[in-house]
C-alpha cells in the first residue's frame, strides 16, 4: 500500500510544495542503494526536505497519525539512509544546515544534521579548533557521525571516537515529542551531555549509534580539541594532485613495518603510555596502495610492492605546538620503535603521508578505497581494549584465507586496521575487504564471510563488532554485549511501539 | 553514439559518496560556498545532483523508470558543468559526466525535448549558428583589413556568440595577435557552428554531421593550429571532437596564446581605469572540462582494472594559469580569488537557460554573489556565454567583462 493523497497533502503543508516530492524520477534519486550491502531496499512514496525542528516534529506526528515509516538521511552515505520497506517517507535533512554556535570559551559547537564536514572544520580551524572526523567524506553530516554511528576515526589516538564528544543533544522521539538531554533540558545550554537533566546519551545512540530508530536528532552540541597547527590550511595544485602543506617542523608523519600483531601492540601500549602522538594506527595495506595511486590501474601496479615490502605498517602523526615538543616526541618515539622492533618504510612511501595527513587522509582521500570496482565492505568495526583488539586481528586469519585463496574476495588478508583511542586506552578493528561485484556469486560470497567472521567472534567472545541499530548482528551477538539487544528492544518498543522510525533492516 | 548501457560501469560504481555535491577538501575554506552542482544547491533533492542522474540513467536503462513529470526539464536544467565529475574523479574511475550526456542522448531520442533546445538543433541546421540569424552576418562585419594573412595555418576560431553578439571580442583577439605578431586567418563565410551545444544536448547525429563537416574542412585547408575566441568552443574542440575522429591541429584559447606571448615579452599591458580589485570566473569549458579526450575502447576487468589502460580527464590541466597570469600582469590590477576556483569553480549556468530561464539566473546571481564575497567591483571572466550570463540583470549585480577585450584595451603600444 503506497501512502494517501491525505497524507501527502498533509507533509506538503508542512513544508510547501517545493520541498516534498513524490515524482518517480526524484525517488529514483534516493532508490538506488550503496550497492556493497546485501540488503533488500524499497522505494520511498515520498521525499519530503523540512527546515526545523517544529517541521520535523509535525512530519513524525503525521507519519504516525497514518502508520507511515519514516528513514532520515542527510548524506546518504549510510546504508541505513534508504527505505528498506513500503510505505516509507524519506526525511532528507539536508536544508537543516545551520552551525548554530562555535562557543569558544566552552569550546563546543552546535551544528545541524545538514552541516558537512568541508564547511565545519575550516570554521572550526579559522578559530584555532579541532574535532575528530570520521573517514565519511566532505559531504558526510558531522551530527550523523557523532549521534549515528560510533564515530571511529583515523585522529582517536590523540583523542577518542566521535560519539565521546557528544554534549546536549535535541531530538525528535519516533512519537513525536522534542527530547532535550543534559544540560539543554534545565536551560542551562549545551555544553554537558549528562546533567543537570537526564542523562540520556545511551537511550539516544544506543552502544555505538542507533541509525535513526530512536528518533531523529536536530540539533546536537559537540565538543572541540584544541587545532596544532595553521588556522588555514595551504595547499597546491589541481585535483586530483593536491598537496597540504603543514609546518614540518611541527608535523611529521612516520611509518614503520613490523613484523607480527604483538610487536604492533606492544608500540601501540608504549606510545599511549609516553602519550604522544596525534595519530596511531596499524593501517590497511591495500587501502594504502589505492589511496598513493590516482587509479585502479595505477594501484595495480603499485600493489604487488606495498604486499611485498608493506604488510604491517604502523602510521603516526606527530602533531606539536613547538619544534622543541616535536624533538621531544619523535626522540621517545624512535626509542619505542627501535626497542619493539620497527623499521622505518621507504622514503617515497612515507612522503606521501606528509603531503596527505590532515582532513585529506581523513574525509577524502579515503574514498579512493571505492575505486577497486566499487565491491568493498568494511566490518567488524568494534571497540575494545589494544590487546583484546589485537587478538581479534590475529583471529581473522583462521577464516579469511578460504576467502582470498578462491578468489571469493581480493587477496589481501592482511587488510584490516587497528586504531588505538585514548591514548590506548581502548582500540577499534576495521576489517575491510574488496569483492568482485561483477562476479555474480558475489553477493553470496560477501553474506558468507560476513557471517563467518561474526561467527569467529562469538566462538571467541571477542567484542569485535560495532552493535548499533537492531539488526541481525545485534541480535546474534547481543548476548556478549550484557544482552544489550534486549535491552534495545525494549527501549525501542517503549518509544516507537509502531515501529515506524528507521524499521529494522533485515539482510 | 553514448550508448546509457556504456556507462553501466560507472552506474554501478557509485555509492552515493557525495563527492560529487560538495567541494573538494583541498578548496574548503567555510560554511558558505562550499556545495559545486548548481541542480542541487537549487533544488536539494539528491535526483538533482550527478549522482542522482546516474541514478536516473539506470533506471532508465533498466526500463523502471520513463521520462515525463518534468524530468526532461532536470535533465536540460543541468548546466552539465562537470563540477560533479572532477570531483568525483579525484577520488573514483567513474564517467558522471559522460554518463549524464548519455542520459541526454537518450532523452533526445525517447524524451521530450524542451522547445528551446529543438530550436537550437533547428538553427543550426538551417543557418549555422545557434540563434537562427542569417549566416552571412557571421563574417560581413568583419573588417577587410583586420591583419589576417590568408596563407596562414593559424586559424582564429571565433564562434557563434562571439561573432554575432560579441564583436568586440573577436576584435579584441585579432589586436591581441597582431600585436604579438601571430599570423593567422578566419574562416569567414567557412564558420560554422562549432557544434558543441548539439553534442551536449545529446542531438548527437545533428552534432556529428556538423563537427565531421568542421573537421573536414580544416584537415583539407591543412589547419595547423586553431586558436578559439571563445571557451566553450576551446572545451568543444578539445573534448568533444575526438570523439568523432583524430584531431590533427592543435587548439588553443586565445587566453593560453597571449599568456605566451606576454612571457616572450611579445605583449605589454599598461594601467586599465578600474577601482578596486577584480575576481576571476573559470568557465567550465575552458577550466576542468578543457582536457583533450583520448578515445578508450577496451574492457574493464574485476577490481577495476581497464584495458587498455584509460587516460582519464581530471580536470587537472585546464586553462586555469594562463587568464590569471594575464590579469596579474596588468599593472595596478589585483585579482582577488574566489572561494570556488579553478577545478571547483561554481557555474554560471548558462546553459541552463534553454529549460529554466529561472534556474539560470539564481545560479548566475549565487556566482555573482560569492564573486562581490571577495570585495571585487568587477568579474572577469573568458568565456562569450559566461559574460552574458553574469551580466543578466538581478540579484548581486556586478559588472562583468570579457579578458581578451580587458586585455586588449590594456595592450602597451597598441593600436588604436
Amino acid at each position: 500500500m503506497s501512502m494517501t493523497l491525505e497524507a501527502y497533502k498533509e507533509l506538503e503543508a508542512v513544508v510547501g510544495e517545493r520541498n516534498i516530492s513524490n515524482k518517480p524520477w526524484v525517488l529514483a534519486g534516493n532508490r538506488a542503494r550503496t550497492p556493497e550491502y546485501p540488503f533488500e531496499y524499497h522505494s520511498p512514496d515520498a521525499i519530503i526536505l523540512p527546515g526545523c525542528t517544529e517541521e520535523v516534529q509535525e512530519i513524525v506526528r503525521i507519519c504516525n497519525r497514518h502508520r507511515i515509516c519514516f528513514v532520515v538521511t542527510v548524506s546518504g552515505a549510510s546504508v541505513d539512509a534508504y527505505a528498506n520497506r513500503g510505505d516509507t517517507v524519506l526525511i532528507d535533512l539536508r536544508r537543516m544546515n545551520r552551525i548554530v554556535e562555535i562557543n569558544e570559551e566552552d569550546r563546543y559547537a552546535v551544528i545541524e544534521p545538514g552541516v558537512r564536514h568541508v564547511q565545519l572544520y575550516p570554521e572550526l580551524r579559522k578559530k584555532g579548533f579541532t574535532y575528530v572526523t570520521a573517514a565519511v567524506g566532505p559531504g558526510g553530516s558531522v551530527l550523523a557521525n557523532y549521534t549515528s554511528t560510533s564515530g571511529d576515526n583515523h585522529n582517536q589516538h590523540g583523542a577518542s571516537r566521535a560519539n565521546r564528544y557528544l554534549l546536549g543533544v535535541e531530538m525528535v522521539t519516533p512519537e513525536g515529542e522534542i527530547l532535550r538531554t543534559g544540560s539543554l533540558q534545565t536551560g542551562s545550554g549545551w555544553f554537558c551531555p549528562d546533567g543537570p537533566g537526564p542523562g540520556l546519551r545511551g537511550l539516544i545512540k544506543g552502544f555505538f549509534g542507533s541509525h535513526g530508530q530512536m528518533g531523529i536528532i536536530t540539533r546536537a552540541a559537540i565538543a572541540l580539541n584544541p587545532c596544532k597547527g595553521p588556522r588555514e590550511i595551504r595547499t597546491e595544485g589541481h585535483s586530483p594532485h593536491q598537496h597540504i602543506y603543514l609546518d614540518s617542523e611541527c608535523s611529521k608523519v612516520r611509518v614503520f613495518n613490523y613484523k607480527s600483531l604483538d610487536d604492533v601492540r606492544e608500540a601501540m601500549l608504549r606510545i599511549g603510555e609516553a602519550e604522544i602522538g596525534s595519530t596511531v594506527m596499524k593501517f590497511f595495506y591495500l587501502t594504502l596502495a589505492v589511496m598513493m595511486t590516482d587509479s585502479a590501474n595505477e594501484f595495480h601496479k603499485l600493489w604487488p610492492r606495498i604486499r611485498r615490502e608493506l604488510p604491517m605498517p604502523l602510521v603516526v602523526h606527530l602533531a606539536t605546538e613547538s619544534p622543541e615538543e616535536m624533538a621531544y616526541e619523535e626522540g621517545i618515539l624512535n626509542d619505542i620503535v627501535e626497542e619493539t622492533g620497527g623499521v622505518r618504510i621507504a622514503p617515497d612511501l612515507e612522503n606521501w603521508w606528509n603531503e596527505h595527513m590532515d582532513f585529506f587522509m581523513v574525509v577524502s582521500v579515503l574514498q579512493r578505497t571505492l575505486r577497486l570496482g566499487g565491491g568493498w565492505m568494511p566490518i567488524k568495526l568494534g571497540a575494545d581494549s589494544v590487546s583484546h583488539i589485537v587478538e581479534v586481528g590475529k583471529s581473522i586469519s583462521e577464516f579469511i584465507y578460504d576467502y582470498t585463496d578462491t578468489g571469493k574476495i581480493f587477496d589481501a588478508p592482511e587488510n584490516f586496521q587497528i586504531v588505538p583511542m585514548e591514548y590506548g586506552h581502548f582500540a577499534h578493528i576495521e576489517l575491510l575487504f574488496m569483492y568482485d561485484r561483477t562476479d555474480p556469486n558475489s553477493g553470496k560470497n560477501v553474506a558468507e564471510f560476513r557471517k563467518t567472521s561474526r561467527y569467529t567472534d562469538l566462538k571467541h567472545h571477542y567484542h569485535a563488532e560495532t552493535l548499533g541499530c537492531l539488526n541481525e548482528t545485534t541480535e546474534l551477538l547481543g548476548p556478549l554485549y550484557c544482552n544489550y539487544h534486549l535491552w534495545m528492544r525494549a527501549l525501542k518498543n517503549a518509544f516507537d511501539p509502531e515501529n515506524l522510525a528507521n524499521p529494522i533492516l533485515k539482510e | 553514439m553514448e550508448k546509457l548501457s556504456n556507462y553501466k560501469y560507472t552506474m554501478d560504481q557509485c555509492n552515493h559518496c557525495g563527492q560529487c555535491k560538495w567541494i573538494h577538501p583541498s578548496g574548503m575554506h567555510g560554511w558558505d560556498y562550499s556545495e559545486i552542482c548548481p541542480i542541487f544547491h537549487e533544488y536539494g533533492f539528491d535526483a538533482c545532483s550527478g549522482q542522482g542522474l546516474i541514478n536516473i540513467a539506470k533506471e532508465i536503462m533498466n526500463g523502471t523508470l520513463q521520462y515525463g513529470d518534468g524530468l526532461e526539464k532536470m535533465i536540460y536544467s543541468c548546466t552539465a558543468c562537470g563540477a560533479c565529475d572532477i570531483n568525483c574523479k579525484s577520488v573514483r574511475d567513474m564517467e558522471v559526466l559522460d554518463c549524464i550526456l548519455a542520459l541526454r542522448e537518450d532523452c533526445a531520442v525517447n524524451g521530450t525535448l524542451p522547445e528551446a533546445i529543438t530550436e537550437r538543433k533547428k538553427n543550426i541546421g538551417e543557418s549555422h549558428n545557434i540563434y537562427g540569424l542569417p549566416h552571412s552576418d557571421r563574417w560581413n562585419w568583419i573588417p577587410k583589413d583586420c591583419g589576417e594573412d590568408p596563407n596562414s595555418d593559424t586559424v582564429l576560431f571565433l564562434g557563434c556568440a562571439v561573432s554575432y553578439r560579441q564583436r568586440e571580442t573577436a576584435l579584441a583577439a585579432m589586436k591581441l595577435l597582431r600585436a604579438g605578431g601571430v599570423s593567422f586567418r578566419l574562416l569567414r563565410e567557412e564558420e560554422w557552428c562549432c557544434g558543441g551545444i548539439l553534442w551536449r544536448n545529446g542531438q548527437t547525429d545533428a552534432a556529428e554531421k556538423v563537427i565531421r563537416r568542421n573537421m573536414d574542412l580544416l584537415h583539407g585547408q591543412g589547419v595547423r593550429t586553431l586558436i578559439t575566441a571563445c571557451g566553450e568552443c576551446f572545451g568543444f574542440f578539445r573534448g568533444a571532437y575526438p570523439k568523432f575522429g583524430a584531431v590533427s591541429f592543435r587548439v588553443r584559447h586565445i587566453s593560453e596564446v597571449a599568456a605566451e606571448l606576454l612571457e616572450k615579452g611579445k605583449l605589454a599591458f599598461h594601467k586599465l581605469d578600474i577601482d578596486g580589485p577584480v575576481t576571476y570566473h573559470d568557465p567550465c569549458l575552458l577550466g576542468r572540462l578543457s582536457e583533450e579526450y583520448v578515445p578508450w575502447k577496451g574492457t574493464i576487468h574485476s577490481y577495476g582494472l581497464h584495458e587498455p589502460e584509460k587516460v582519464w580527464r581530471r580536470g587537472e590541466y585546464g586553462v586555469y594559469d594562463a587568464p590569471r597570469m594575464l590579469l596579474r600582469s596588468i599593472p595596478g590590477l589585483e585579482l582577488r580569488e574566489m572561494p570556488r576556483n579553478c577545478e571547483n569553480a561554481f557555474c554560471c549556468g548558462a546553459h541552463a537557460k534553454d529549460a529554466d530561464q529561472e534556474f539560470a539566473l539564481k545560479t548566475a546571481a549565487e556566482r555573482r554573489r560569492e564573486a562581490k564575497s571577495t570585495g571585487a567591483g568587477c568579474v572577469i571572466t573568458a568565456c562569450p556565454f559566461c559574460e552574458e550570463a553574469l551580466s543578466e540583470p538581478g540579484e548581486n549585480a556586478l559588472p562583468c567583462v570579457e579578458l581578451t577585450r580587458l586585455l586588449a584595451d590594456a595592450l602597451e603600444g597598441g593600436e588604436e
